[in-house]
């Protein structure tokens, strides 16, 4: 039993990079943004941050179907880091250079990943909700660990000091910004993108439906999970530092709470955990809503995130791009 | 050893077991969910909530005891759960699991969204002046609010004991948590039992808000410290296991009560969470009970 | 009732069995015994298979044929005894590392990845040989084999019984395997759907591959093997050439029932 040489050109084909062309699409659309609508830049950047979010969650919690409702913890180590280092008084003199903030970014993705690491060891053993019910301890173990010390400035939190300009932006100009998590968005998709057409994006998928008999097939679903964790955690991360550059001032109240946890989750789930571009609609959607009834709601927001997960649950468990996705089979074009 | 010391401790410990004798209600709800339709309900904070806004709500509007919403508050919960499990829950069928954590996860955002659009983010409480009273007992302190609370813990699991263990209706919960196929064909209505089960432990965590509203502040959004509280109690006590809840909200209590007196107030939170941890990677049945199936 | 003394007819299937070529076993268990408590579900069971060969497993249900399996292919580990693999001990090693080696299973109740395609199944195992457009080549090859290359992209979920068969055979070809244990792939299947893969089967022997499987429909296990070994209550009952097993009056019993079952 040997490989054998292709048999047909038009047999089907598994291996591909999924529905690119809606990813180009989405992107295009965010690109124009700026132009249109320029004034309205926070909006677009905590869009961008949030669908950036949710794509880096989805890696975990969509592909290799683990729901961790602690990944604030994560994109917490990347704001502080960055926030952090970026104090030149804690860095060494060679360090001070426009790249200095960006240390503090790579370096909160190596302890956010070195945290994965250990967290993922530690609770894979845990199945379904189990696992989202440590998600929960782990995240506020990290919580409480943060609002007791002194160097992360403890229950008041951090001001971002005065960065240098990076290649000639200023990093606090909204336009800079919103530049900056565009390339976080763009490069959670590609790497979505990527993963679906790999090895390890099968073997997610594998482990994610079936455990035992992903096993059976030569699959380490504990490394592989791992694996997927690590990633989304670093990626989580790097979001975690532009959040942080967004903010200019957090405290763990907002950074690292439950509810911005849970958000990040259903922000993925709604908009379909099982699909490459679900999460960036989730993201599109309900910044959307939460932009058009902001005045209805004010802060109450998350009041949306409620009612559409349970409608989601009820009638469509693959979310906003499952139904769309249905709608194109059901018109005759498989995704 | 000093005698202060020993009062110091008798204290703390009583402080712990009172509390704990809250969680442990709050717990019970939950495990007893848990234990008859697999469902770890995300949404039991925000139900003990809704018990402390409606005891807000009728002492502010028509100035009523905060005990006397409990005629209130325990019903409603009651009728909230059954109808929440008959219309919404039942639906999911067999997609249990992560389908009821999402769909409690979405309620429990939309009922504390809710109350924030109702009452506003700001702190409320109530001013009852016989609730902040306190006695000595054997040289203890004792806040009469939290025995109080103390002893409707105890009237409600004594109470849901007596409808388990004596009743028909007891019986025909026991028979759905052990086998719902089987007690379907024995003739019980498994979804009505379902939908009164739920409705019991919501009604439970609405109990529990009440009791603790002269006792505390109340915020839209307290329910989120609460259900982290009833996830830890009952996997110490092992999920679906009513008594193992019972001691696991006394164990909680008293942890959390001896770790901020003797090592440090500031991580109160924290010892629970990680005794939650531990249990949940070493023990996962539970601290006490036999083996409890794993989701 | 008293127990009928001859074995109920057997349909005869076209085809002899492979007769294996003699050798080192590839496959070598000794002693086998697996505990749940206190209760023995597998009791000191010894076996050997050599490529080629096809081992039947039989034995009423319950007589935990299932069990032995589990602790053959790593996903329970035995509390005694030892699994050897070209002579290497491989008693304690997980299933995915075993499927490296060349042991490949299938389950009982077949459980395709139902969100994913037919072909993107196999893709998931073709994996572990081959790597890119190599393993979707060798995925789409193996379904050409067993017969489902028009059904490729299909969603798993959508397959029939005999076709989900069919697929998890496809995705255990598609490891590469030395060792193949199949645990009642052909059960609940019609007729013409048991002679296909009874042929299947025979083909994949003759290749080389050596085979254990679970069955219980007795005339398919009784045509294919080479050596059966019979099960019941966790203990050996009988064990030797198909038609001297199938002969044994405890075997006969154990199948057929004693007076108060």
């Amino acid at each position: 039993m040997t490989a054998t040489a292709p048999s047909t050109r038009s047999r089907p084909r598994a291996l591909t990079f999924g529905n690119v062309w809606l990813s180009v699409a989405l992107v295009a659309i965010l690109f124009i943004y700026p132009f249109v609508f320029g004034k309205a830049m926070n909006f677009g950047i905590s869009t961008l941050l949030f669908a950036g979010f949710a794509m880096s969650w989805n890696i975990l919690g969509g592909w290799a179907g683990q729901t961790s409702l602690g990944h604030a913890a994560l994109l917490g180590i990347g704001a502080y880091s960055m926030t952090l280092l970026a104090t030149p008084e804690r860095l060494p003199p060679f360090l001070t250079s426009p790249l200095a903030p960006w240390w503090g970014a790579l370096i909160g993705m190596v302890i956010a990943v070195a945290v994965a690491a250990v967290w993922g060891w530690l609770t894979f053993r845990l199945q379904g909700s189990y696992f989202a019910l440590s998600s929960i301890a782990v995240a506020l173990v990290i919580r409480l660990v943060v609002i007791n010390s002194n160097w992360t400035g403890g229950a008041e939190g951090l001001f971002m000091p005065d960065l240098p300009k990076f290649f000639g932006f200023d990093l606090f100009d909204r336009e800079t910004e919103y530049w900056l998590a565009f390339g976080f968005v763009v490069l959670t998709l590609v790497i979505t993108h990527l993963i679906r057409r790999s090895r390890m994006g099968y073997a997610l998928q594998a482990v994610r439906e079936d455990e035992d008999g992903a096993r059976a097939l030569g699959i380490d679903p504990a490394r592989m999970k791992l694996l997927a964790f690590m990633l989304s955690a670093a990626l989580m991360a790097l979001g975690g530092s532009l959040y942080a550059l967004y903010l200019q001032a957090f405290e763990p109240h907002t950074i690292l709470e439950l509810p911005l946890s849970i958000q990040i989750a259903l922000l993925a789930i709604i908009g379909g955990r099982t699909t490459i571009q679900g999460p960036l609609v989730g993201a599109l959607v309900l910044s959307i809503f939460g932009e058009v009834f902001r005045n209805v709601f004010s802060n109450a927001n998350l009041l949306i995130y409620g009612v559409l997960i349970l409608l989601v649950t009820l009638f469509a468990p693959q979310g906003i791009m499952g139904l769309f996705n249905r709608a194109g089979s059901k018109l005759g074009t498989a995704r | 050893m000093d005698q202060v010391a020993v009062t110091a401790f008798f204290q703390t410990l009583v402080q712990g077991l009172l509390t704990g004798g809250l969680y442990a209600l709050i717990g019970t709800g939950l495990s007893l969910i848990f234990g008859v339709m697999r469902v770890i309900n995300f949404a039991h904070g925000d139900f003990l909530a809704i018990g402390m806004f409606i005891t807000l709500l009728l002492f502010k509007t028509f100035n009523i005891d905060p005990y006397l919403s409990l005629l209130v508050a325990a019903p409603l919960g009651f009728g909230l759960g059954y109808f929440i499990q008959r219309f919404v829950l039942s639906r999911l069928g067999d997609r249990l699991s992560e389908g009821s954590m999402l769909a409690t996860l979405g309620l429990g955002l939309i009922i504390s969204n809710s109350l924030l659009l109702g009452f506003g983010a700001q702190p409320q409480s109530i001013n009852v002046p016989y609730a902040i009273n306190t006695f000595k007992f054997a040289g203890v302190q004792v806040s009469v609010s939290l025995l109080i609370a103390g002893l409707g813990t105890v009237l409600a699991i004594s109470a849901l004991n007596l409808v388990l263990y004596r009743t028909e209706l007891g019986r025909a919960i026991r028979a759905t948590a052990q086998n719902p196929l089987g007690a379907e064909l024995q003739g019980v209505k498994t979804s009505n039992i379902q939908a009164i089960v739920f409705g019991v432990g919501v009604s439970f965590a609405a109990i529990a808000g009440v009791l603790l509203m002269p006792l505390l502040y109340t915020f839209p959004t307290v329910g989120e410290n609460y259900v982290t509280k009833a996830f830890i109690v009952t996997v110490l006590g092992g999920l679906g296991n009513l008594p193992g809840a019972i001691a696991g909200g006394l164990v909680l209590g008293v942890i959390e009560s001896l770790g901020a007196f003797y090592v440090s107030n500031n991580y109160r939170d924290a010892y629970g969470l990680i005794a939650f941890l531990l249990v949940l990677l070493l023990r996962p049945e539970g601290l006490f009970g036999k083996t409890v199936k794993r989701v | 009732m008293t127990a009928p003394t001859q074995f109920p007819e057997l349909t005869p299937l076209p085809g002899q069995p492979v007769h294996a070529p003699s050798g080192p076993p590839i496959l070598k268990a000794e002693n086998i015994t697996v505990r749940f408590g206190g209760v023995v579900a597998v009791g000191d069971i010894s076996l050997a298979v050599r490529p080629g060969e096809i081992l039947g497993l039989i034995g009423p249900n319950g007589a935990g044929k299932t069990t032995l399996f589990n602790a053959l292919t790593g996903f329970v580990t035995p509390s005694g005894g030892r699994v050897t693999y070209n002579g290497r001990d491989i008693t304690n090693m997980q299933p995915q590392a075993r499927a490296k080696l060349g042991m490949a299973r299938t389950f009982q109740v077949e459980r395709p990845f139902e969100d994913l395609s037919v072909l993107e199944n196999v893709l998931v195992a073709a994996f572990l040989k081959y790597r890119g457009t190599k393993a979707e080549d060798h995925a789409y090859a193996v379904l050409e084999r067993v017969g489902l290359a028009d059904r490729a992209t299909q969603p798993a979920a959508q397959l029939n019984l005999a076709r989900r068969r069919r697929l998890e055979l496809a995705k255990v070809l598609a490891l590469e395997p030395k060792v193949l244990f199949l645990d009642e792939s052909i059960a609940g299947l019609n007729p013409p759907g048991q002679q296909e893969m009874v042929a299947l089967i025979r083909t994949l022997a003759h290749s080389g591959l050596a085979i254990v499987m679970v069955e219980h429909i007795m005339h398919v296990i009784m045509s294919l093997s080479d050596h059966v070994i019979c099960m019941a209550f966790g203990e050996l009952l009988a064990e030797g050439d198909p038609h001297e097993v199938a002969a044994h009056p405890d075997v006969i019993r154990a199948y057929l029932g004693d007076d108060n079952d």
